[in-house]
C-alpha cells in the first residue's frame, strides 16, 4: 500500500510537471486599438516559407506576413506591393526583348525587425530558391534568370537567359530577408520558416502547434495607421465542420474555404456574410485519347495507337452533349457554380465560350454515326466504329478521389446521363494521393492507364504554366522526360501547339490572350477535357469584420491591413 | 526480480526491431505517398520533382530507406517531419504535454469514479444500486465514444447556455480561450467536456472490472474469516479485500499508460485538442513517414514496457507471485 502510494505520488508529480508546460501562458499582447479577430483554418500550415509549403492553408497564413514585389487584385491583374509600379514597356520596366525587367522598390521599406529592405534581399531570394539544396518546391522562372543586379538599393534589374512569359508573376510569392534567414543550402531548416520576418501588416507572435497562431500588428508596416486591427488569431480546427459551428456562434470571424454544399447551412445564420465568387478552378473530365494499355506514350505513339473508344472525337463530343451541366450545378452545387466552358473561364486571359447545352438526341445521333449501335441492354456496341473492334462494348472506367461527396454525387449523375445515351460508365475511385501520384510511383494518370478521370485543376493568374502543361503536345508525361508535364489526355493539336509557342514568346499581353483563346477554340472542338463546372471560392465572415475584399486570385488575407471591426 | 526485468528488456529489443520493420513496410506500401502533394502543381517540372524526391530520400529502394532509418535511430536521430521539415522530436514535444495534461487528468478522475462505484456495486450485489450501476456501465461501454462526444457538445455547448451571460455553458473545443490572459478557471472550463467524454466511457469499463474482481474476492474464505472474527465492514473491505481485488484493475491501468503518449484520437479531434492523437492522424493524411514511424515506435515501446510494468506491479501487490 505504501509503495503504491509512493508510485501514485510519482505519477501525479509527472502529470503536474508535464501538464504545467502546456498550462504556461502564451505571450500577452496589448488589447488596445483596433481589436482582435479570429480566423478558422481547417489545416495547419506545414511551414510559412512560401517557397517550401504545398498546402493552400499555409499561404492563407503567410499572406499576412510575407509580401512580394507585385500581387494580384480581385480582377487577376497585377498591382505593385513592394514595387512602385508594375513594370511595363511604357515605364521602361521591360526591355525591348522582354528579357530584362526593372523593378523600383518603394522608398523606406523596412522588415518587421526594423532593418531596411533592399534589392539585395530580392537577389538573395532568387539565389536561395535556385540553390540545389534549398528544397524549394517551385523553381520555374527562377532558373531562367541569369542575374539579378542591384544598381541602387531600390532598383532591381532582373535579367533572364531566355524569354519567360509569366515573368511578372516571378516575385509575387514573397521576398525573403537576407539578414534574417540563413544559408540557402539549409533553407528547409531555417527558423524563418516558422517565424518569418516579413513586410506585411502582421508579424507572428506565437505558433502553438495544432492549436493556433497569433499574429500582431507589424509596427514597421509602411502605411501609417495600418493595419487597423491589433491582432489576428488563426485558430486551427480539426475539420471544416468545427469551423462552421464556430462561425455560426460567432467564436470566429473568418472561415476559410467553404464548399457549395455548406451554404444552405451557413447562409441563414445570423450575423454571417458569405463571400462567393467564381474561382479559377474547374471540375473536369480528362479523357484519355491514347490506348490505355500503352505506358506513357509520346505523341507519335498516341497517333498510331489511339484509345479504342475515346480516340474518336465524335464519342467525346457525344459525352459532352449527353451531360446536363445545368442540372449538375443546380442539383449538387445549389446553383453557386457556373456551367463548365473552358480552362480560361476567368482572369485577364478569359476566353468566353458558351457552355454546351444538354442535347441527348444529338449525342445519340453522333454515336450512331460513329459506329456504336445500341445493344440488347441499351448499352452500345461497336459495329463499324473508327478504332474499336466490332463487338466492343461502349464501357468506360470513371475515376476520381475517394471521400469527396460532391465528386461521388457527380459520378452518380454522370452514370445516369451516359446510360441515357447508351454509354456505360463504371466507377473505380482511388485516394487522392494515388490519383495525383508521381511518375516514379507509377501513378496511372501520369502513365496513361485510365479512361476518364474527374478532378479540379486551377490555372494561376498567369495561365501559361497551366495551358502549356496540360495542352502542349510536348507536355505528355513519358519515360523519356521522366513524367514531365500534365497532358494526361495526350492531346496533340498543331494549331494549339503553335499558339502556345506564340504566347510563350510574346511579351505583349493582348497577343498572348489571343493565342490562348485560339488554343481554347481547338480545345472545345477536340474535347480532351470536358468542363463540368467552375468552382466558386467561398468564405464566410462575421458581419462585425469589415474591409475584406473577395479576391479569388489571392489568399483571403490579401488586404488585411484594411480590415477593421465595426 | 532484477534478472527478470533485465531479461524482459532484452526480449523487447528484437520485438521492437520486428515491429519497426513491419510498420515501415506497411506504411510504404500504402498507395500514394508524400510526393503526391506536389502532383497537381502545374509550375513544377519533372526536375523539381526528382530533386525534392531525392532530398526527402524517397528515390532510394525501400530496403535502403529502411536501413537509413534504422541507422539513424540507433544513433538517436528520429529525423525530420516530411511536411513541416522540423525535427520529429520537436513536433512530438509540442503536442505531448497537451496529451499528458488531458489523459493525466482523465485517468485519475475515471478511477476515482469507477473504483468506489464498482466496489459498492459488488458489496451490495443484486441491490437496486447494483442493477442500475451494471446497466449504466453496460450502456456506457456500448456507446460509440465519438457519438457521446458529439452529444456532449450539442447538449452542453449548443443547447445549454449560461443563464447570466448567454454564452455556451461549456466551450466546444480548444484548451483555453484564445487571446485572453491565463486563467485557471478558463483551463478547467475547457477541460470538463473532453475529460467527461474520456472518463465516462472508460469508467464504465473499470466499474465492471472492479465489481467482478471484488465479487470474487469477498466470497473467499479469508474475507469470511475476517467477518467472523468481528472486523468492521470497512476494515474487511479496505484492509482485506481491496488490495486483492485491485490486482486486475492495476493490470488494465498499466496497459492504459501508453495512452498518455498516444493520446485519444476521437476526443482530441472532436474537442480540437492539439494532442498526440491528432498529430498522428494529420501525419497519416500527409504520408509523413518519419513522424509516423516515431509515433508508432515510441507507442509500441511504451506498450511493451507498460506490460512489463504491469507484471512487476503484480508481484508487488500479490506476494504469491514470484518472478525468477
Amino acid at each position: 500500500m505504501k509503495a503504491s502510494r509512493r508510485l501514485g505520488t510519482l505519477v501525479l508529480t509527472a502529470v503536474l510537471v508535464l501538464g504545467s508546460v502546456s498550462l504556461s501562458t502564451g505571450p500577452a499582447f496589448p488589447q488596445t486599438r483596433g481589436g482582435t479577430i479570429t480566423f478558422a483554418l481547417y489545416q495547419e500550415p506545414e511551414t510559412l516559407n512560401p517557397y517550401i509549403y504545398v498546402q493552400t492553408a499555409s499561404g492563407e497564413v503567410a499572406v499576412f506576413i510575407v509580401e512580394g514585389l507585385l500581387a494580384y487584385n480581385d480582377k487577376g491583374e497585377y498591382f505593385p506591393r513592394l514595387a512602385t509600379e508594375v513594370p511595363s514597356r511604357q515605364n521602361g520596366g521591360i526591355s525591348a526583348d522582354g528579357k530584362t525587367i526593372t523593378y523600383r522598390l518603394k522608398e523606406g521599406l523596412k522588415w518587421s525587425d526594423g532593418q531596411a529592405l533592399t534589392c539585395e534581399d530580392v537577389k538573395f531570394t532568387w539565389q536561395a530558391v535556385i540553390h540545389p539544396k534549398s528544397g524549394a518546391v517551385n523553381t520555374s522562372g527562377f532558373r531562367e534568370i541569369d542575374t539579378v543586379e542591384c544598381p541602387s538599393p531600390t532598383t532591381v534589374v532582373v535579367k533572364y537567359k531566355t524569354y519567360y512569359a509569366p515573368f511578372l508573376g516571378q516575385f509575387t510569392s514573397g521576398i525573403m530577408p537576407k539578414h534574417a534567414t540563413g544559408d540557402p543550402a539549409e533553407m528547409t531548416r531555417w527558423a524563418y520558416n516558422r517565424k518569418p520576418i516579413g513586410t506585411g501588416p502582421f508579424v507572428i507572435l506565437e505558433w502553438v502547434s495544432g492549436d493556433h497562431i497569433t499574429l500582431i500588428r507589424n509596427r514597421y508596416y509602411r502605411e501609417s495607421g495600418k493595419p487597423i486591427l491589433n491582432a489576428v488569431i488563426i485558430r486551427i480546427t480539426p475539420s471544416r465542420e468545427v469551423g462552421k459551428q464556430l462561425v455560426k456562434t460567432g467564436e470566429v470571424d473568418v472561415l476559410w474555404d467553404l464548399a457549395e454544399s455548406d451554404i444552405p447551412e451557413i447562409k441563414p445564420a445570423a450575423g454571417v456574410k458569405i463571400s462567393a465568387a467564381p474561382g479559377p478552378g474547374a471540375e473536369r473530365l480528362v479523357l484519355n485519347l491514347a490506348d490505355p494499355a500503352l505506358d506513357g506514350p509520346p505523341a507519335d505513339e498516341v497517333a498510331k495507337h489511339p484509345h479504342p473508344i475515346l480516340g474518336d472525337v465524335r464519342v467525346r463530343e457525344a459525352i459532352e452533349w449527353g451531360i446536363n451541366k445545368r442540372e449538375l450545378n443546380e442539383k449538387l452545387l445549389f446553383g453557386l457554380a457556373s456551367p463548365g466552358t473552358n480552362e480560361l473561364h476567368i482572369g485577364w486571359a478569359t476566353c468566353t465560350t458558351r457552355a454546351s447545352e444538354f442535347d441527348p438526341n444529338r449525342a445519340r445521333q453522333l454515336l450512331d454515326q460513329a459506329g456504336w449501335k445500341v445493344g440488347s441492354d441499351g448499352i452500345r456496341v461497336a459495329q463499324g466504329a473508327k478504332f474499336a473492334k466490332d463487338g466492343t462494348r461502349l464501357r468506360l472506367k470513371l475515376q476520381t478521389t475517394t471521400g469527396n461527396k460532391l465528386r461521388e454525387q457527380t459520378e452518380q449523375l454522370l452514370i445516369d446521363y451516359m446510360k441515357g445515351i447508351g454509354i456505360e460508365f463504371f466507377i473505380e475511385n482511388v485516394p487522392s494521393a494515388v490519383l495525383f501520384g508521381s511518375w516514379s510511383s507509377g501513378a496511372f494518370r501520369k502513365h496513361g492507364h485510365y479512361d476518364v478521370v474527374l478532378y479540379t485543376s486551377s490555372p494561376d493568374p498567369d495561365p501559361h504554366g497551366q495551358v502549356e502543361g496540360y495542352f502542349a503536345s510536348w507536355k505528355m508525361p513519358t519515360a523519356a522526360n521522366s513524367g514531365d508535364g500534365f497532358n494526361y489526355a495526350r492531346w496533340a493539336n498543331k494549331t494549339a501547339d503553335d499558339n502556345i509557342k506564340l504566347a510563350g514568346s510574346s511579351p505583349d499581353l493582348a497577343t498572348r490572350k489571343k493565342a490562348y483563346c485560339a488554343v481554347m477554340d481547338e480545345l472545345i472542338k477536340d474535347r480532351p477535357h470536358i468542363y463540368l463546372y467552375g468552382r466558386s471560392t467561398l468564405n464566410a465572415y462575421r458581419e462585425r469584420l469589415q474591409g475584406w475584399v473577395t479576391n479569388v486570385w489571392q489568399n483571403l488575407g490579401w488586404n488585411a491591413q484594411d480590415w477593421s471591426i465595426k | 526480480m532484477a534478472r527478470f526485468i533485465a531479461h524482459r528488456f532484452l526480449q523487447a529489443l528484437p520485438l521492437l526491431w520486428l515491429i519497426s520493420l513491419v510498420v515501415f513496410v506497411l506504411l510504404h506500401i500504402i498507395p500514394g505517398g508524400p510526393m503526391a502533394a506536389y502532383g497537381n502543381n502545374p509550375n513544377m517540372t519533372a526536375d523539381d520533382f526528382k530533386r525534392l524526391e531525392h532530398d526527402l530520400g524517397l528515390d532510394a529502394p525501400l530496403h535502403v530507406q529502411y536501413l537509413r532509418w534504422l541507422g539513424a535511430i540507433v544513433r538517436g536521430d528520429w529525423g525530420y517531419s516530411l511536411a513541416s521539415k522540423r525535427p520529429v522530436l520537436v513536433e512530438i514535444g509540442d503536442r505531448l504535454p497537451n496529451t499528458i495534461y488531458l489523459i493525466g487528468v482523465a485517468i485519475p478522475i475515471t478511477l476515482l469514479v469507477a473504483i468506489p462505484i464498482g466496489m459498492l456495486s459488488a458489496i451490495r450485489q443484486y441491490s437496486v444500486l447494483d442493477h442500475s450501476v451494471t446497466t449504466v456501465a453496460f450502456a456506457g461501454q456500448s456507446i460509440p465514444v465519438f457519438w457521446f462526444g458529439l452529444m456532449l457538445i450539442i447538449v452542453f455547448h449548443v443547447i445549454l447556455r449560461n443563464p447570466v451571460s448567454g454564452t455556451p455553458l461549456f466551450p466546444g473545443g480548444g484548451m483555453y480561450t484564445l487571446g485572453g490572459p491565463f486563467s485557471l478557471i478558463d483551463r478547467i472550463h475547457h477541460l470538463i467536456l473532453p475529460v467527461a467524454m474520456l472518463a465516462v466511457v472508460s469508467a464504465a469499463t473499470y466499474t465492471r472490472y472492479m465489481r467482478a474482481s471484488m465479487l470474487e474476492v469477498i466470497t473467499q474464505d479469508y474475507v469470511r474469516t475476517a467477518h467472523a472474527k468481528g472486523a468492521t465492514l470497512s476494515r474487511v473491505i479496505w484492509k482485506h479485500a481491496f488490495k486483492n481485488a485491485a490486482i486486475p484493475v492495476v493490470t488494465i491501468l498499466a496497459l492504459e499508460l501508453p495512452t498518455l503518449f498516444n493520446g485519444a484520437v476521437f476526443t482530441e479531434t472532436i474537442f480540437s485538442w492539439p494532442g498526440m492523437g491528432r498529430l498522428f492522424i494529420e501525419s497519416a493524411f500527409r504520408y509523413d513517414y518519419a513522424l509516423l514511424m516515431a509515433i508508432i515506435m515510441i507507442g509500441a515501446a511504451l506498450t511493451i514496457f507498460s506490460n512489463l510494468f504491469a507484471d512487476v506491479a503484480y508481484a508487488f501487490l500479490d506476494p504469491r507471485i514470484r518472478y525468477t
